[in-house]
């Protein structure tokens, strides 16, 4: 039997760090950002809106950044988010932490390439004998 | 004297009726003696009772376009955007089909001959023009040609049950099997619901471009004309009427839904504070 593995990261952990560079960018508000993230490079999965503003709600609340009322000219008003100095570090610690991870995942790829040669190398001499 | 007493006339989406009955307790506390009246209504119709006169300081509405189809500039200024929601298939443990009704095979189970199901009035409420647009977008999803018009036509006449709350009511008393509602609805009345499928639930606004090719006609301010709304992400909004006898009050109450407190209410009601 064939299994398949589908190695993700839950949307939910990395989604703050997704949030607060993409304010860093640019303020912007909850609808915007949801399309926003959804057309980044780095999208996870598809952006769910209870998730996004929950996250939203919770760095706001948590001083990462912060948001006001935006009344629209002729469009209906709506809150706005901007990064604040703590966000931005916040962003600083995330893409550390991720690069950390990215190496550790490299490490782990360059480790199982070598165990997956030894064990063509083996296959190979089982072939011979 | 009953006279000097201070007042609030608030106009709401029939599905909002929680959120504004908490958001007035605390107004009431913070302003002892304050007389409020509120009124419960499918949002096209609230929008049009202003319309034709009637007199309300606020009006917190269940699809944020109606303000700019209806009400902005000459009866109201600005308007907030204050929560999102989805539309999902509410139901009740007796429904015909309840036991197997899945996200996958809802359309199936609707269609069958013995089951009922129910929309609300698309001409007084935004629920029963997205239920249209649901079906619209899912003969799409599904690539099932003529689905909308099977829908359509199985579906119980929306004059029974005109206002989504009237169809949480139906299924109670097991008038139907099915009902299309928000999910805020489903939850604060503690009845089970089928979650379709983002692409078609009106829930998100990375999907905009796909929802906005639904398309329902509905009578517009002038008697007799019709109006093409199309399909976006739910969003309820809220306003101050310009000719609100206590506008100070009226922004207190829009501070409240708006802020910290409100946000709490929204969740508790199911819905997605924004």
């Amino acid at each position: 039997m064939i299994r398949k593995f589908k190695l993700t990261i839950p949307i939910d952990q990395t989604i703050q760090a997704e949030l607060l560079l993409l304010l860093g960018q640019q303020p912007s508000h909850g609808y915007e950002l949801i399309q926003r993230l959804n057309e980044a490079a780095f999208k996870t999965g598809e952006a769910d809106p209870a998730t996004v503003y929950r996250n939203l709600r919770r760095m706001d609340k948590d001083g990462l950044i912060r948001s006001h009322w935006e009344v629209g000219e002729s469009g209906p008003g709506r809150r706005l988010y901007e990064l604040i100095p703590q966000g931005l570090e916040a962003l600083k610690v995330w893409s550390a932490y991720l690069a950390e991870q990215k190496a550790k995942l490299e490490n782990f790829l360059r480790s199982y390439s070598q165990f997956d040669e030894s064990l063509s190398k083996l296959d190979e001499g089982g072939d011979k004998q | 004297m009953m006279g000097d007493k201070k007042s609030l006339k608030i106009i709401h989406a029939g599905a909002l009726q929680r959120v504004v009955e908490d958001c007035l307790e605390i107004l009431i506390k913070q302003n002892t003696g304050l007389n409020v009246e509120i009124k419960g209504a499918g949002s096209r119709e609230g929008a049009k009772r202003l319309l034709s006169g009637e007199h309300y300081d606020v009006i917190v509405l269940a699809d944020q376009a109606l303000f700019a189809e209806l009400l902005v500039p000459d009866l109201v200024g600005n308007y907030f955007i204050f929560a999102a929601d989805q539309l999902v298939i509410g139901y009740d443990r007796t429904s015909r089909g309840s036991k197997t009704i899945t996200e996958d095979n809802w359309v199936d189970t609707l269609l069958n001959p013995h089951v009922d199901f129910a929309r609300s009035d698309h001409h007084l409420d935004p629920c029963g023009y997205r239920t249209l647009m649901v079906w619209q977008l899912a003969e799409k999803f599904y690539g099932r040609s003529g689905l909308y018009e099977a829908l359509e036509g199985a579906c119980i006449p929306y004059s029974l049950h005109p206002k989504s709350l009237d169809l949480a009511k139906a299924l109670f008393t097991g008038k139907v099997d099915y009902a299309f509602l928000y999910s805020s609805e489903a939850k604060q009345l503690g009845l089970p619901y089928i979650v379709l499928p983002s692409k078609i639930n009106l829930s998100n606004p990375a999907h905009a471009n796909f929802y906005d090719q639904a398309a329902v006609t509905v009578e517009s301010k002038i008697p007799g004309k019709n109006i093409i709304m199309h399909g976006k992400p739910i969003e309820f909004a809220i306003g101050i009427s310009r000719d609100s006898l206590n506008p100070e009050l009226a922004r207190s109450f829009v501070d409240i839904l708006t802020g910290p407190e409100g946000s709490s209410i929204l969740e508790e009601c199911g819905l997605i504070p924004c």
